[in-house]
């Protein structure tokens, strides 16, 4: 194990360790700071479950979000007039905050899938749409002349240019909207669902079930945690010729 | 002597070639400014021009409207043939970083062959390029893990790719230190004397006095922003040339003398 995964683990464990002996020796009641050993006594199969869903909704919204940015993006940079014309109205939404729009996906949309996944969907779209049109428009000028000299068509400039020199911009977005992922999924079910962590959340602060309450943060931590490494292995292998970061 | 050769020395000879490119009264403008006025000069066929300015005189200006990069305001860029090929090499590499140095010289042929796979014969005169610009060892080296000179050279090896009947440098080893340019250089005269590309014909922008009269047949010589003929130069010395030998060196003090002058 490398210094850079054992380093992080050693201290980690210390703190838990701390916390455990802070919470035994001072008495403190469990719904105000439940103890590890009391929150790790809660991480049982309906977690899992919760986490699952949250996790699966969270995924599905980040793919057909990362998607749908990335084709605006290339129609975006490609035709000057939509960019002119619909990237002002993508700030406007942009800044609605989604707590604000939550309720309406959840009259539209029920309190199934579907409200969770569009509520990710608005939350990821806009850090995605936002870099790649940066990255389409990154490669220098004289890149673009190269391209002119070898009589490269526009389809070609994009394919064997502007998109692989957009990757790097593309997977810093990426990166950020993969936590978002998971807010947007726990946003969509504070508002209205059955399942998820948001709900677990919602119903065990409830109840007091401060143990639950703990285990479900640190669920929902672990999914955007999850989603971040994910993201940045598939960004090692895809962009390894590029160092440093895009935004 | 059969015809062939015949023609082959016909070839050799300066009186037979046709002018390939050529350059009437051409003006170019950026916006209100104007970059290159009421130009006038050809390039003929086998022949090393040199293009020599002070810098941001217009020169690359001049040489990207040749490229058809920049519009023409006024005048006329002619060329013998519309279907000539031409090459460019830009002042930096522009290689691209996500594709390995074989990958990045195939890029023309990619372009022009449009959807359809390049072929074994392409990747064989790739790697033949290659060998040509001491690249042979580095065909799947990554541009990151080549050196400056290196880079260039891959560029060069890219521009021949496309299989170009002129190929305009832009500096090309401008941005290079002096002991790998004047390397660079050298092997640049032997590709472009070998017979084994189709490149006979080079148009190269400097602001390098002993450069464009070490290399080239003839030095057009331009004047500061808007760029304009002072004098179009035949240097006339016997190749192999070095920098020292007393027929260029004194083609040198005359360019100066004549750049001088005009201040």
């Amino acid at each position: 194990m490398t210094s850079r995964v054992r380093s992080p683990l050693i201290f980690g464990l210390l703190t838990l360790v701390a916390w455990q002996v802070i919470v035994m020796a001072a008495d403190i009641p469990e719904y105000l700071l439940p103890a590890p050993s009391a929150i790790f006594a809660n991480v049982d199969r309906t977690l899992v479950i919760q986490l699952a869903v949250t996790f699966v909704e969270a995924l599905i919204g980040f793919l057909i979000a990362s998607a749908l940015a990335f084709g605006c993006a290339i129609m975006f940079v490609r035709f000057n007039t939509l960019e002119e014309g619909l990237f002002p109205i993508a700030i406007a939404v942009k800044t609605t905050p989604i707590v604000a729009v939550a309720p309406l996906l959840v009259i539209w949309l029920g309190t199934g899938w579907w409200s969770k996944i569009v509520a990710v969907i608005l939350i990821c779209f806009f850090p995605v749409l936002v870099n790649a049109v940066k990255g389409l428009k990154a490669a220098d000028a004289e890149y673009r002349e190269l391209f002119q000299t070898l009589g490269a068509s526009r389809a070609q400039e994009f394919r064997k240019l502007r998109i692989p020199y957009c990757l790097p911009y593309l997977f810093s977005a990426l990166k950020i909207s993969s936590s978002l992922a998971v807010v947007g999924a726990i946003v969509g079910e504070f508002v209205g669902a059955t399942q998820g962590l948001g709900y677990l959340i919602m119903v065990s602060s409830a109840h007091l079930e401060t143990a639950t309450l703990f285990a479900a943060i640190a669920a929902a931590a672990l999914a955007g945690i999850l989603m971040f490494y994910v993201i940045g292995w598939t960004e090692e292998r895809v962009v390894f010729w590029h160092s440093g970061n895009m935004e | 002597m059969n015809a062939i050769a015949l023609a082959a020395q016909l070839e050799a000879t300066t009186l037979f070639q046709p002018d390939l490119v050529t350059i009437e009264n051409l003006q170019v403008r950026f916006g209100d400014v104007v970059a290159v006025e009421s130009l006038d000069f050809t390039v003929r066929r086998g022949e090393f021009v040199s293009l020599l300015g002070p810098s941001g005189c217009g020169k690359s200006t001049l040489l990207r409207a040749i490229a058809r990069l920049v519009p023409v305001a006024n005048g006329r860029v002619s060329l013998r043939d519309p279907k000539l090929r031409i090459g460019f090499m830009f002042q930096k590499p522009l290689l691209l970083p996500w594709r390995t140095t074989l990958d990045n010289v195939l890029l023309p042929v990619e372009i022009q062959l449009g959807g359809s796979v390049v072929d074994q014969t392409d990747h064989a005169r790739a790697r033949r390029l290659l060998d040509m610009v001491q690249l042979g060892d580095f065909v799947d080296a990554y541009p990151h893990q080549l050196s400056g000179g290196m880079q260039q050279r891959a560029a060069l090896a890219r521009a021949l790719m496309g299989d170009p009947d002129v190929l305009l440098l832009d500096e090309p080893f401008g941005a290079l230190d002096e002991l790998t340019r004047e390397v660079l250089n050298e092997e640049l005269i032997q590709i472009w004397q070998s017979r084994e590309t189709r490149l006979h014909t080079i148009l190269m922008v400097t602001h390098s006095i002993p450069e464009a009269v070490t290399m080239s047949d003839r030095v057009i010589v331009l004047t500061e922003r808007p760029a304009r003929l002072i004098e179009d130069v035949e240097v006339g010395c016997p190749r192999p040339r070095t920098p020292d030998d007393p027929r260029a060196v004194s083609v040198m003090k005359h360019i100066r003398a004549m750049v001088r002058g005009r201040r």
